[in-house]
């Protein structure tokens, strides 16, 4: 009998509380799929290449678990109070009829675990094969081959999420049953909580609307400002004034919306009733509607970074190989040496492609030091509106008295394969070389503006022209060589200025061949395993591959967008469980006021349609709020947090903005769509007429 | 004259069959326009369920409720709402105001809710919270008000769209003696000046005796009926008594 109360008693909660039970799957189902990072085919495949990457990034998710158990934690904690609340007459009837506080206790915790164990079979099967299907889109996507795909279970994994969710669960059902089991029957019985207005003059509420409203336009314009991002003081100081700015706004948002639902249809049905029903939820639930609109706000900063790293443009790829020589031999033959090698290894074939890159510096001088000066596009600079970008481009040029020299013929090869016309170069001209990786679009158009006057600089003693556009095609397949200044100069200049002492690159183009029946990964990862075979090292060759680039900005990419979406999900889920929960519950608890609108001749459909604007505007105005930070949030963090390569371009922005509030929509729809029909549903029972005493 | 309501062999049953509880046992009667008639009987009578089923909240098992002419279990849908609204009106015995509306808005949702024109809502308010006394708490919220300007103002509620008939559930239940006293005195008044038709059901003599006719119902059946005559209102009321006293102690009923 009394596991049958247990059952019914566990049954009739999930269903009165449907909304949260199922976002605790959906917790459960992000716990998983965050933990078993490691088993993902894409992390496997990193962890052979960027090891100590991919085990940093699995260092720091359980903290991540971490902040996201203590999040759950609290709409776990503020659900169940509401649930327990509810019951406080069932609690007091039990103990009236003998129960023990401590049966009572055990019946709860029954009662409590019974579900979560329920949410862990539902969930834990669902995020099996989720976190199935992401690895092998992920791994589709990115092209590393499904063939050797394997079913993956992690079983650490399962143990975590089961462990950290009861461990909530039930350290927040303690916390809770401790507060009802400290009371007197009594009070059980005789339900105190009355409604208590705690409605302030209109005025009162748009003092603090106002206030809330100029300490979040503070907020935005220091957190654009981007400056503040530096120094933590400024940063608590803008994320201070957020918070509280947004929770103010929401205390006296009631003084800036009453006119606008006012006005909307006045007198007509059940206006006026939803009107104060809309009153008493925003005026109530003031500290949870900007809890939610924060956590909704994070959500979409998550998001927008997450869509932003998933959608990172690489650079444009052209080479695949690199060719060092690192032996003490003359350089200048490396190529004919490096043929012979792989002619040796019957590997020849597989390059379409083998050209030189000749890399050196002035060595006209015995002074090395202020070999080359440019006062004159240091002072076009300084003539330049002060900004942000100059100061930092004219910061970086003034270190600039050493640099390396380029090829012209070889720079030229380069152009080629990137389907560009080539420099022309008259001996008294040179061209500057910027990697893409030290500027950004404002510098180099900057850049371009001065050069377009060539403007005069001097090697040694020889003045040189500057002309053409700034160039920053990457000169080597990955990292053996970045330049963050250099000048193209027609070959027997360079010859000359280098007086024959330079380092020579041979980059090679894998042939359409060997690429054509596999992924160009795949292509790499074997000619590496060949190469590997042959030493290339005891005879003083080196070499680097576009693998190497392609796993790190895989490693970015996956990392990034895996967390950030992992958080931006449990933010959102959280938030909309709180508003959701939260209406429907306050909805329950003011029944009455419905049935008394069914006997003075409210029809279903005056109902629903009253419920229905509520949850418009109750869910509304926090989304609608987080949606306006959230143009400035993600702004400030493209400005301050994301390396120069994510920062792109307005347009990038604008798509990236245009993702997120896609998503959102969908997911705000969902959740509504289940509360209104949730609410529906209430609604109906309420038409039943109940007999009551 | 053609009644207003007729009531024919009424029967409700709670429960399905072996436990079966008949609530209403085959009730008939007739309300005629302007009439103010009592429904007298102890709790568990079946007064209540008899009130829930002409206000079409609940579904007799057998027998015809006709008003105006309209069988109730024909309506459906919208027209079962504008009947709950427009008929007849409700006086609960809790008031049942909502409690964040204010009384002005409590009084007018009815209108609302089926289209009254604003204006003509308007000075129906102003006349109804003048009569009853509550043009002071218009503005406030209920809990802000006495119990007595609570039932006064839900009164207003359900005068407000002129219905063809007021059904009041207990309407003194939770009120003290002197506020009860002076509710009756305007239900009563409303009664004869505005010739609104009410039932009333209790099971308080005292607020009983303001009516015009009362129906004792005791287990589901009408047991007895009386009628005031030109007696006073004490006489009637010590009648009242006598009929309960037989109710209650009746040789003939002793359990």
């Amino acid at each position: 009998m009394f596991s049958n109360l247990i059952l019914r008693n566990s049954s009739r909660s999930r269903k009165e509380n449907g909304l949260f039970f199922s976002s605790l799957v959906i917790s459960i189902v992000a716990f998983y799929i965050i933990l078993s990072l490691s088993k993902q085919d894409v992390m496997v495949f990193l962890m052979k290449l960027e090891s100590n990457a991919v085990n940093q990034l699995l260092m720091i998710i359980p903290v991540f678990y971490g902040i996201t158990l203590g999040i759950l934690f609290f709409l776990i904690y503020f659900a169940c109070n509401y649930q327990l609340q509810r019951r406080r007459k069932e609690f007091a009837v039990y103990l009236m009829m003998g129960m023990s506080g401590r049966k009572l206790f055990a019946m709860l915790l029954a009662e409590d675990l019974l579900s979560s164990i329920l949410a862990l079979v539902i969930g834990l099967p669902i995020a099996v094969l989720l976190s199935e299907l992401i690895s092998l889109i992920t791994a589709k996507l990115v092209g590393i081959g499904i063939i050797g795909h394997k079913f993956t279970f992690s079983l650490p994994a399962v143990g975590f999420t089961i462990a950290g969710f009861l461990v909530i669960k039930l350290t927040a059902f303690l916390v809770l049953s401790r507060k009802i089991s400290r009371q007197e029957i009594g009070t059980l019985l005789f339900d105190s909580s009355g409604n208590k207005t705690k409605q302030k003059p209109a005025f009162v509420h748009g003092i603090w609307a106002a206030l809330g409203i100029i300490m979040l336009a503070a907020a935005y314009a220091m957190a654009i400002e981007g400056s503040v991002w530096y120094e933590i003081a400024t940063m608590f100081l803008t994320l201070f004034l957020g918070l509280l700015g947004t929770m103010f706004l929401f205390y006296g948002i009631w003084a800036v919306i009453a006119l606008p639902i006012k006005a909307g249809k006045a007198n007509q049905n059940l206006s006026v009733f939803t009107f104060r029903q809309i009153q008493e939820n925003v005026i109530h639930q003031s500290l949870s509607m900007a809890v939610s609109s924060l956590l909704i706000l994070a959500a979409l900063c998550c998001f927008g970074v997450g869509i932003a790293s998933a959608n990172q443009q690489d650079k444009e790829h052209m080479l695949d190989y690199t060719f060092r020589d690192c032996s003490a031999e003359n350089s200048k033959d490396f190529l004919t040496r490096l043929q012979a090698v792989l002619m040796e290894n019957d590997l020849d074939s597989q390059f379409s492609q083998l050209s030189e890159m000749r890399i050196g510096h002035i060595s006209t001088a015995e002074n090395h030091r202020n070999e080359f000066q440019m006062d004159s596009v240091m002072e076009s600079l300084s003539r330049l509106p002060p900004s942000e970008d100059r100061n930092i481009l004219m910061n970086n040029l003034s270190y600039v008295d050493y640099p390396h020299l380029i090829c012209l013929s070889d720079y030229n090869r380069l152009l080629k394969t990137a389907g560009k016309p080539a420099l022309t170069l008259a001996a008294n001209e040179a061209a500057v070389y910027q990697d893409s990786d030290f500027t950004n679009s404002s510098r180099t158009a900057m850049l371009n503006k001065i050069l377009s006057g060539s403007p005069q600089a001097m090697i040694g003693k020889k003045p040189v022209y500057l002309t053409g556009e700034c160039q920053s095609l990457d000169l080597v397949t990955d990292r053996s060589i970045t330049l963050f200044f250099a000048l193209i100069l027609p070959d027997e200049q360079f010859l000359h200025d280098t007086k024959g002492h330079y380092d020579v690159y041979v980059n090679g183009i894998m042939s359409q061949e060997t690429t054509k029946d596999c992924s160009l990964i795949t292509a790499i990862s074997d000619l590496n395993t060949r190469l590997d075979g042959m030493n290339l090292q005891d005879i003083g060759i080196e070499y680097e591959s576009y693998l190497q680039t392609i796993s790190r900005q895989l490693f970015y990419m996956v990392a990034t967008s895996y967390i950030t979406i992992y958080l931006a999900i449990i933010f959102l889920v959280v938030a909309n469980t709180i508003l959701g929960v939260q209406f429907l519950m306050n909805q329950q608890k003011t029944g009455r006021r419905y049935q008394t609108l069914v006997r003075l001749g409210a029809a279903y459909e005056n109902l629903c349609d009253s419920a229905r604007k509520q949850i418009n505007w109750f869910i509304g105005l926090p989304v609608f709020v987080a949606s306006v930070s959230s143009f400035f949030g993600v702004k400030a963090l493209f400005q301050s947090f994301l390396s120069s390569q994510v920062q792109g371009t307005q347009e990038e922005m604008l798509l990236v903005s245009a993702a997120m509030i896609f998503v959102l929509c969908v997911v705000e729809y969902i959740y509504v769509t289940a509360i209104k029909g949730l609410s529906d549903r209430y609604l109906l029972t309420l038409m039943q007429p109940r007999r009551e005493e | 004259m053609e009644p207003i309501l007729n009531i024919e062999n009424v029967s409700k049953t709670y429960g399905s069959v072996p436990n079966q509880t008949k609530a209403l046992n085959g009730i008939t009667f007739q309300v005629m326009p302007g009439e103010f008639l009592g429904i007298i009987g102890s709790s568990g009578s079946g007064k209540s369920t008899l009130l829930n089923c002409i206000a079409a909240v609940m579904q007799p098992t057998g027998g015809s409720i006709v008003i105006e002419g309209k069988k109730l279990q024909s309506l459906k849908g919208k027209a079962l709402a504008a009947y709950r609204g427009q008929t007849v009106g409700y006086l609960f015995q809790n008031f049942e105001l909502l409690d964040n509306l204010t009384g002005e808005e409590n009084i007018l949702l009815p209108a609302f809710l089926h289209s009254m024109i604003e204006k003509e809502g308007h000075r129906r308010l102003n006349q109804l919270a003048e009569y009853l006394e509550i043009t002071d708490v218009l503005d406030k919220f209920p809990a802000q008000m006495s119990g007595g300007q609570r039932q006064r103002v839900a009164a207003a509620r359900a005068m407000i769209l002129h219905p063809k008939l007021l059904l009041a559930d207990e309407p003194t239940g939770a009120l003290d003696s002197k506020n009860a006293k002076n509710l009756m005195k305007k239900l009563s008044g409303l009664n004869q000046d505005e010739q609104a038709t009410i039932l009333m059901v209790t099971h308080d003599s005292n607020a009983a005796s303001f009516c015009k006719r009362i129906l004792f119902i005791q287990d589901g059946v009408i047991f007895h009926e009386i009628r005031r005559g030109d007696e006073s209102r004490q006489d009637f009321y010590q009648r009242i008594l006598k009929v309960m006293a037989q109710l209650g102690g009746g040789s003939c009923h002793v359990l």
